[in-house]
C-alpha cells in the first residue's frame, strides 16, 4: 500500500490547486453542515460530519428523465462536470457505494452514471464518532473512496484506494511526500461507534415492541430524506401550463414513511400503520437489501435518528428488545 | 437537448399504434397494440400517456403480434387512456417481471380463478392454452364480477364456454335476468360449494386483495398446499426495474420477482 503525507499547512494549497482544474465540493459551516461548491478553500468545515448526506449530488432530489414535445420524446443533456468532492466520512461513501450497486449494478441508470462518471471522492477519516448517533462501528463498512484522508494531529496520511485516486495524487504531487507510514486496520476502526449491538433482527420481526419506535412518529420522513443510502423514488409528469402538449416527466425522492408510499388504485394502502411502515424501513435496511446484495444498506450515521423531530432511536430499540429477547431465553 | 437513445435509458417508452379500441364494460377497455413482442403470460408493460404519467397494466393476451391490455379507470393515466383512439399512439416501455411459470405445470390440471378485472392477466392463460391445451388436463374457471354490468371479456367468455368448465358469480343482480348464466352470489361461495379437490391441479387466483385472502383460505380448507397456489400481486410501482421500492413485499418486488407469486413466496405478507 503506498501511502502519501501532506502536512496541514499545506492542505489549503492542496485544495486550492484542485479548485483550479476542478469543481470542488465539500462540507461548510452555514446553519447546519452541508456539503457546497466550495470557493474559498478556507471555508471547509471539517469538526462535524454533514447534516446532509453527499447522496444529493449523484441521486438527485429531482431530475428531468425525459421531455415530451407533443409528438416526441426527448432526454435533457446529462450535465456531468468534472467534480472532486472532498471531506466525506466513512459512512457517505459506503452510502454512495449502495447507490452504484442500485443504480449502476441493478439498473443502469443513465442520470445516475453520469453524475458519478466524472466526480472524484476524497474521503476524511473520523478518528472518533463525530456523533453520539452513530453507529458505523456495528455494520460492514468498506474502503470505498478514490483518496482518503486520515488525521494525524500535524498530517494527514492519505491511501489511495483506486486508479482514479492515483490519476489525482499523481496529479497534485508536487503537494505531497510519500510517507513509509502505513494505515493499519486498527487504526480504521473509528471509536464509539458500535452502538448497535446485534444487527440482526431476523427473530425480531413479530416482537410488538416495534410499536415503542412508531408512538411518536409524526410520519414526517425525515429520517429517509437525511439518509445516504435511501434510494426509493417516485415518477411523476408535469405539463406546461403555456402549452399542455408540452410535458416532463420527473423522478423524485420518496419516503416509504407516509401511507401514500403503498397505496394503489382504488385507494388500498397496503401499510397503512406507521409501525408497519417503520418496520420496513429498518428491515430494509438491515435485511432485505442484504439478503439480495449480500451487504447491509444501513451505514450507521446515525442521521435518521438525530434528525428525528421526536428521537425514535431505532439503535436502541433493537438493542432492547435484543435484551429482552435474550433474558426470555435465560 | 440531446435526442433520445431509447435502448439506453430504461425509463423512455417507446410509441405503439393503437390496433383496436374495444370497451368492455361501463368502467373497463381493452386496448390492443401494434408491439410484437415475446412474453409469459402474466407479465406486464408500462403504459404511458405524457403529461399525465405512467401505470403498470398487464398483458390479457399471448401473441408475438400484438399486446392487449385491458385498463379499469380509476385513475388520471387510465383515464386518459381510455380517451386513445383507434390508430393512435400509444406509449409502452416493458414488458417487465415474472409471469406464470407454465412450462412447469405441464400435466396439471388447471383452476382459474378471477375477480373482476383480476380477470383481465388470467385471460393471458387462456390465450397460451390456444396454442398448448394439449400439455394441460382439465380447465376449470370460476369468475366473478359485482354486477352484470361489470362481466369484462364478454367475447371471448362464449369461446370458453364452449370449451371449458366455467362458473360465473356477480355479487348482486340488480337487474334481475342475466345473460351470461351467472349465478348470483360471491365467488368464495361458487368455489365453496364446488367438488373441487387439490389433486393435480394448480391455482392461478388473480382480484381484489380482499377476494384472494378468502379465495385463499377456502383453498386451503379444500386442502390445497401453498405451492400449488399462485397469485398475481398488485402494487403502486414507477419505475418496474426494481429500484423505486413502491411495490417492495417484504424483501420482495413485486415488479421483478412478480407480480406471479407462487403463494408459499409470499403467504401472510399482505400487509408488509
Amino acid at each position: 500500500m503506498r501511502v502519501l503525507r501532506l502536512e496541514k499547512k499545506r492542505l489549503a494549497e492542496f485544495l486550492g490547486r484542485v479548485t483550479n482544474s476542478y469543481m470542488l465540493i465539500a462540507p461548510v459551516k452555514t446553519d447546519l453542515v452541508r456539503f457546497e461548491v466550495i470557493k474559498n478553500v478556507d471555508d471547509i468545515y471539517l469538526e462535524k460530519n454533514s447534516y446532509f448526506p453527499i447522496k444529493e449530488y449523484f441521486f438527485r432530489k429531482e431530475e428531468t428523465l425525459f421531455k415530451f414535445d407533443g409528438k416526441k420524446f426527448a432526454v435533457p443533456k446529462i450535465e456531468a462536470p468534472h467534480r472532486v468532492f472532498f471531506g466525506i466520512r466513512k459512512c457517505d461513501l459506503n452510502g454512495i457505494e449502495r447507490q452504484d450497486i442500485v443504480y449502476m449494478k441493478q439498473v443502469q441508470d443513465p442520470y445516475y452514471i453520469a453524475a458519478r462518471k466524472n466526480s472524484f471522492l476524497i474521503g476524511y477519516h473520523c478518528n472518533e464518532a463525530p456523533s453520539p448517533y452513530c453507529f458505523c462501528g456495528s455494520l460492514e463498512l468498506h474502503d470505498h473512496f478514490d483518496l482518503m484522508f486520515y488525521d494525524r494531529q500535524e498530517h494527514f496520511l492519505i491511501e489511495i484506494g483506486s486508479e482514479k485516486g492515483l490519476f489525482l495524487s499523481n496529479k497534485f504531487k508536487e503537494c505531497f511526500e510519500l510517507s513509509n507510514q502505513s494505515i493499519s486496520s486498527e487504526e480504521k476502526i473509528i471509536k464509539n461507534a458500535d452502538r448497535l449491538e446485534n444487527k440482526d433482527i431476523s427473530h425480531l420481526y413479530d416482537n410488538p415492541d416495534w410499536k415503542k419506535g412508531v408512538d411518536i412518529c409524526l410520519s414526517c420522513a425525515a429520517c429517509t430524506a437525511l439518509c445516504p443510502t435511501c434510494y426509493c423514488s417516485e415518477i411523476h409528469d408535469t405539463v406546461s401550463t403555456k402549452d399542455p402538449s408540452q410535458s416532463e416527466r420527473k423522478r423524485s425522492w420518496s419516503s416509504c414513511q407516509v401511507q401514500d408510499f403503498t397505496k394503489v388504485a382504488g385507494d388500498h394502502v397496503f401499510r397503512k400503520e406507521r409501525e408497519q411502515r417503520f418496520k420496513h424501513r429498518i428491515y430494509h435496511q438491515l435485511e432485505y437489501f442484504k439478503d439480495k446484495n449480500g451487504i447491509d444498506l444501513c451505514v450507521g450515521c446515525g442521521r435518521c435518528i438525530e434528525a428525528c423531530p421526536t428521537r425514535i432511536d431505532f439503535v436502541e430499540i433493537i438493542n432492547d428488545m435484543n435484551k429482552d429477547a435474550k433474558s426470555k431465553t435465560n | 437537448m440531446q435526442k433520445a437513445k431509447p435502448i439506453k435509458n430504461p425509463y423512455l417508452p417507446k410509441p405503439f399504434k393503437i390496433l383496436d379500441f374495444h370497451r368492455e364494460s361501463p368502467g373497463t377497455f381493452t386496448i390492443t397494440a401494434d408491439m410484437k413482442i415475446k412474453h409469459e403470460p402474466g407479465q406486464f408493460v408500462q403504459v404511458s400517456v405524457p403529461g399525465f404519467g405512467e401505470s403498470p397494466i398487464s398483458i390479457c393476451s399471448y401473441s408475438n403480434k400484438f399486446v392487449k391490455l385491458n385498463v379499469r379507470e380509476v385513475g388520471n393515466v387510465t383515464r386518459a387512456l381510455s380517451r386513445l383512439k383507434k390508430n393512435e399512439t400509444i406509449f409502452i416501455r416493458g414488458p417487465y417481471g415474472k409471469g406464470y411459470p407454465m412450462e412447469s405445470l405441464k400435466g396439471n390440471d388447471l383452476v382459474i380463478i378471477g375477480g373482476g378485472c383480476g380477470v383481465a392477466p388470467l385471460k393471458g392463460i387462456m390465450d397460451y392454452l390456444e396454442s398448448y391445451r394439449d400439455d394441460y388436463k382439465d380447465i376449470l374457471l370460476f369468475l366473478g364480477y359485482r354486477s352484470p354490468d361489470d362481466v369484462i371479456f364478454k367475447r371471448e367468455m362464449e369461446e370458453w364456454k364452449r370449451k371449458y368448465q366455467i362458473n360465473i358469480t356477480v355479487d348482486r343482480n340488480a337487474h334481475g335476468q342475466f345473460c351470461y348464466d351467472a349465478k348470483e352470489g360471491f365467488i368464495t361461495d361458487a368455489i365453496n360449494s364446488s367438488n373441487l379437490s387439490n389433486e393435480n391441479k394448480v391455482v392461478f387466483v388473480c382480484g381484489p386483495p380482499i377476494m384472494m385472502k378468502y379465495v385463499v383460505e377456502i383453498l386451503k380448507q379444500k386442502g390445497f398446499h401453498d405451492d400449488q397456489i399462485f397469485i398475481s400481486a398488485e402494487r403502486l410501482m414507477y419505475c418496474a426495474l426494481g429500484v423505486c421500492c413502491h411495490c417492495m413485499i417484504r424483501g420482495k418486488f413485486t415488479c421483478i420477482d412478480g407480480p406471479v407469486f407462487r403463494y408459499d413466496e409470499i403467504k401472510d405478507f399482505r400487509n408488509d
